[in-house]
């Protein structure tokens, strides 16, 4: 629904000390004259019910594109919001108001440098129009029939959404049902119970919206979310049937223990690793497998080929509760029997912690630190040598059974497990970042992945227990419930959840250069028979990387574009400057700042009440992966003196909330100090910092030091053209 | 590896430690924030850290550890245990097996420890004491004016008592110098400096006064309590040899005219040691919460030491009245527990008064804390 015919409005708020800090006057004028906006008002607290009715009065009148010159677009989002009308948020007071010194000359400039910049946006943007797409399915797939994933089926059945839970084995459960007792699940987290995974194998079954698909591998899914073909091999037949979302819950394995040969493992048959000892329990009777006696004394060695670079990096979460657990098998099996366990630390997180108090209080259950150093036979019995222990430098067990606490392998970490037809590859990407483990971003997104409405449970995607895993699949579920009901809408999943925009290339300049599908960290962008690039949008997280990277710039969004940023940096007006030396000069400099990290800094910065130098025009972007090469070039032609780019944080444990976007900018970025340096311009004129979202006291020196360069190397040369 | 230590966990040991009132000691996770409150551990291999961590494994090595001993029981440590392992009272625990391991014989140390054995205990001086009023024909109450001697004569009590102190001393000793070769072995031998008796001088010095016992937080007063009971033991003792000396050298008997010196000293020395047990009981009941009640091992000594003083004045009080029929039973019950004291002392916690000497003279001239 694209306006029409336009009539513009612009409301100037005086509340928060924004009035008491620039003259508004001038501004009104700035806004009417180079705004080109005819209609400007003004209002003590624009946010307050008189200041709202005012502009409603006017959207009455036809008003249909506003300007909002007040707070931070991060807040006051609800007031400001007029179905059907074009709102651009100015923030004089975040940017101006509370970071500069009030009634300045340079201060009164920033706050008109910034409605201009709005007023050229709000002429260039336009109403966005959900993404038209065919009906989609609301079945949610579910891969693997463990804790997480029967969790997870049931979850979504009982939110009425249909559900296919695919299991490669005959029997529901998973690694829960193998056991022989689980560790306790509720209050006061004392004593062993059933596994809770057969009460939920048992709900599911009875759940007729629930398909199970037991002996069922994943051979394929094709398509993209609402729309995915999946097709299943059951006993050699093979099933296409259409799903919406997938909650990938497909577990994991135990590590090969045979690669533990330093701990005894193949040297005798009586080192055994927790998953055969568990396998012993739950036939009934723990025994020694050399001469089939019951041990009178165990020894655990815990982190058994975990949280050691030579085997598994990582902790596997479980396997110290276990061990606990499988020491009171022991003990309750036979009350004169000892069962040691050495650890390098015991890692029992949250409320089993009661239980390992518990477990711990048996008189036979015996703990120490060690650093496990081998384990040989002698005698009939197993002697295992460690040093640093709490009980001496170098020591020395006897047992009549060794139980190596292995550690967990996820099966994605070499099997792509889902089989996409994504041009990217077939699993999803980068999970050597993780492991192996399907996770994403651990800090912020649980359960998501970077393959749109596909969400990772249980311990597929971080180690875990059973507990947690139960859990997981719910959240999993929820979140695939959310992805569908925002593609029914045409909208984006998360993290941009509200958006109703898209990406709308201009096919007919595209040169087929690929960098698009290349660096789109979503793979939503696929290529036909011919080569040339086309959208799977309902796989699109609009982060508009595919705009930062295309050379032709022919990607474009109804509010965000090349083109809208290039107009509001032209909007700027540069000043000449005559004296050089003059601390006061107007050496102008533009922000590029990531609006999901560095912008929210900036506003705690304001909020802190810091300072920022007068001289910055910070414009936000979707993703610093939307940074394209050319908005230098409109800058520094224009005669802007420096360019500055906040992104967040890259490397292994990047905060990006699209994965690549700083670090594909600052790849970018080394393209163009080549540029820079052919024009005679300094390559330090444009620099990129990392900024987390909590760092918002680092930004005024740092700030500050970057203007300070600039002044430095002295005025752009092309300032006089 | 040579010096490689195989390890022997004894489940036996350990079930002993926790039936003895160490049924938390299995708790500790080894944080060692026991070791960082404690003010008396010493800086290098600090207890009771180590202590609990041997507890826990069933090391019987751990009872023959002179570092049980430097510890006074402040209960520092267990107020602040993030896991309840009350490490105070498991050492204490420790330091009966301790007493138990160099008593002989060590059943009768067990016996001595366990309150079922609690009527065998008082049965065995009040047998003794009736069967030897029955055969010396005193078995009634003496008739006149109130003189224990009719009772029991001065030779008497002096034959028993010097036979129950004279077994008690060599139990000690025996068990003393065993203690002392063990810790002179391996694994805590290690090079001792200076000779024994210069040593003592200011481990004794440093006993009398209290003064690593006063570093104490939690329970700060107790050090205070038993310097009282102490110094009554102590002032009695003194009473008790006077009377000795003037009953077999100058044969004047007893009892004292009520204003000499002696009897004077006498009644402090009691004063002395029933308000200073009095206390200890108060303060033991008030802090039971955060700091442990103790063991039966401990409340034992506790109700002897009480009964010794409350028979003793009671006694006296009697006399002083003239009640015969009460004055000259309290006084029957006063040599039975003061019986109980002696005889019973290498067995019960009263032993400590030598092992804790001994530990504490090895840590001076080991180094460890002096």
């Amino acid at each position: 629904m694209a306006l029409e015919e336009r009539k513009y409005a612009a409301y100037l708020c005086k509340g928060c000390g924004i009035g008491a800090a620039l003259n508004f006057e001038s501004l009104a004028k700035t806004t009417r004259k180079e705004g080109k906006i005819p209609e400007v008002k003004e209002h003590d607290i624009l946010c307050s019910p008189d200041g709202l009715e005012m502009i409603k009065n006017d959207l009455a009148e036809g008003v249909n594109c506003v300007l909002i010159g007040a707070c931070s677009p991060r807040v006051k989002y609800e007031e400001f919001d007029f179905p059907g009308v074009l709102v651009e948020r100015v923030n004089l007071r975040e940017l101006v108001a509370w970071t500069q010194e009030p009634n300045e000359e340079p201060t009164q400039m920033l706050a008109e440098d910034y409605l201009r910049m709005g007023a050229a946006k709000l002429k260039k943007a336009d109403l966005p129009e959900p993404w038209q797409t065919e009906e989609i399915s609301k079945t949610i797939l579910v891969i693997g029939g463990g804790a997480a994933g029967l969790s997870a089926a049931l979850t979504a059945a009982r939110q009425g959404y249909p559900v296919v839970l695919v299991e490669k084995e005959a029997q529901l459960g998973g690694y829960g049902a193998k056991i022989y007792k689980s560790t306790p699940t509720s209050y006061p987290y004392s004593s062993l119970v059933d596994s809770p995974v057969h009460a939920l194998v048992k709900e599911v079954l009875a759940e007729p919206k629930i398909r199970v698909m037991t002996g069922t591998e994943l051979i394929s899914s094709a398509g993209q979310p609402g729309l995915l073909d999946v097709t299943v091999s059951r006993n050699g037949e093979e099933e296409t049937f259409r799903a919406g979302a997938i909650v990938l819950a497909a577990g994991w394995r135990p590590y090969d223990a045979s690669k533990l040969d330093r701990l005894g493992y193949g040297l005798s048959p009586d080192v055994v690793t927790n998953v055969e000892l568990e396998e012993m329990a739950r036939k009934g009777q723990i025994t020694r497998p050399s001469d089939g006696r019951a041990p009178q004394s165990v020894v655990f060695i815990q982190c058994a080929g975990s949280r050691d670079p030579e085997h598994l990096p990582y902790c596997s979460d479980f396997c110290c509760a276990t061990s606990l657990k499988q020491a009171l098998y022991v003990r309750q099996q036979n009350p004169e029997a000892v069962a040691m366990i050495l650890y390098k630390d015991m890692r029992v997180p949250g409320v089993a912690e009661l239980f390992y108090k518990e477990a711990q209080s048996d008189p036979g259950v015996m703990l120490t630190k060690a650093e496990v150093t081998g384990v040989e036979p002698k005698g009939g019995k197993l002697l295992v040598k460690a040093t640093d222990s709490l009980l001496g430098q170098n020591v020395a067990f006897e047992a009549d059974l060794v139980v190596l606490a292995t550690g967990m392998v996820p099966a994605t970490a070499d099997n792509p497990v889902l089989n996409l037809d994504y041009r990217q590859g077939p699993g999803l990407p980068d999970l050597d970042l993780f492991n192996g483990f399907a996770d994403s971003n651990f800090i912020c997104f649980q359960y998501e992945t970077r393959r749109t409405a596909i969400y990772a449970a249980g311990a597929v995607r971080q180690a875990m227990r059973l507990p947690a895993a139960i859990e997981d699949g719910a959240g999993a579920a929820m979140k695939a419930i959310q992805a569908l009901q925002h593609i029914e809408a045409g909208m984006a999943v998360h993290p941009r959840a509200w958006d109703l925009t898209f990406p709308d290339p201009f096919m007919q300049r595209c040169t087929q250069c690929k960098r698009c599908t290349e660096e789109c960290p979503f793979g939503a962008i696929e290529e036909d028979e011919k080569g040339t690039p086309y959208y799977k949008i309902n796989r699109c997280r609009r982060c508009a990387t595919c705009m930062g990277a295309c050379p032709e710039r022919i990607v474009n969004f109804k509010d965000y574009s090349v083109d809208i940023i290039g107009s509001m940096i032209k909007a700027i007006e540069v000043q000449e400057i005559e004296d050089e030396e003059d601390p006061k000069a107007p050496f102008m400099i533009v922000g590029l700042v990531c609006e999901n990290d560095a912008y929210p800094a900036l506003d705690a910065l304001a909020q802190h009440r810091l300072k920022l130098p007068p001289n910055i025009r910070f414009i936000p972007l979707r993703c610093m992966g939307s940074f394209n090469l050319v908005w230098v070039s409109d800058a520094l032609s224009r005669g802007v003196d420096g360019m500055v780019l906040l992104g967040c944080k890259y490397g292994d444990d990047y905060q990006c909330h699209f994965a690549k976007g700083s670090e594909l900018c600052a790849y970018r970025l080394t393209k163009l100090s080549e540029t820079l340096d052919k024009l005679g311009l300094e390559a330090d004129r444009v620099q990129q910092f990392q900024i987390a979202i909590s760092e918002f006291d680092r930004l005024p020196s740092l700030l500050q030091e970057f203007v300070d360069r600039v002044r430095e190397i002295g005025p752009n040369p092309f300032k006089e053209f | 590896m040579a010096d490689e230590i195989l390890i022997k966990p004894d489940l036996k040991f350990v079930q002993r430690i926790m039936a003895a009132g160490g049924q938390d000691a299995k708790k500790c996770y080894q944080c060692d924030t026991c070791c960082v409150v404690c003010n008396l551990t010493p800086e290098n291999h600090p207890f009771p850290r180590k202590e609990m961590l041997q507890a826990q494994w069933g090391i019987r090595d751990v009872i023959t550890s002179p570092d049980i001993w430097l510890c006074h029981q402040c209960s520092d440590c267990t107020v602040h245990c993030p896991r309840g392992a009350k490490p105070g009272e498991v050492l204490g625990v420790l330091r009966q097996m301790c007493i138990e391991n160099y008593a002989i014989p060590p059943q009768l140390a067990r016996m001595v420890g366990d309150i079922r054995f609690l009527p065998l205990l008082v049965a065995f001086p009040v047998l003794l004491l009736l069967a030897a009023l029955k055969i010396t024909g005193r078995l009634a109450i003496p008739e006149g004016p109130i003189v224990f001697s009719k009772m029991f004569p001065w030779w008497m009590v002096d034959i028993i008592y010097m036979a129950a102190a004279g077994f008690a001393v060599f139990v000690l000793a025996q068990g003393v110098i065993r203690y002392w070769r063990d810790i002179n072995t391996s694994p805590w031998a290690v090079k001792l400096q200076g000779g024994v008796l210069a040593n003592l001088i200011p481990v004794l010095q440093d006993i009398l006064l209290h003064n690593r016992f006063k570093k104490c937080e939690t329970t700060y007063a107790r050090s205070l309590n038993h310097l009282l009971v102490v110094f009554g033991f102590i002032t009695l003792g003194l009473v008790t040899a006077w009377a000795f000396v003037r009953e077999w050298v100058f044969h004047w008997p007893g009892p004292y005219p009520f204003f000499s010196p002696f009897k004077m000293l006498a009644l402090l020395g009691t004063a002395l040691l029933i308000y200073g047990i009095y206390q200890i009981i108060v303060a033991r009941q008030a802090n039971a919460d955060k700091a442990g009640f103790g063991t039966y091992f401990d409340w034992q000594l506790i109700y002897i030491v009480a009964a010794v003083g409350i028979t003793g004045a009671a006694s006296w009080l009697f006399r002083l009245t003239g009640i015969a029929s009460l004055a000259y039973p309290v006084y029957f019950l006063h040599l039975t527990s003061v019986f109980i004291l002696f005889f019973f002392a290498p067995y019960t916690k009263l032993a400590h008064l030598v092992y804790r000497t001994v530990a504490m003279l090895y840590a001076r001239m080991s180094g460890r804390g002096f």
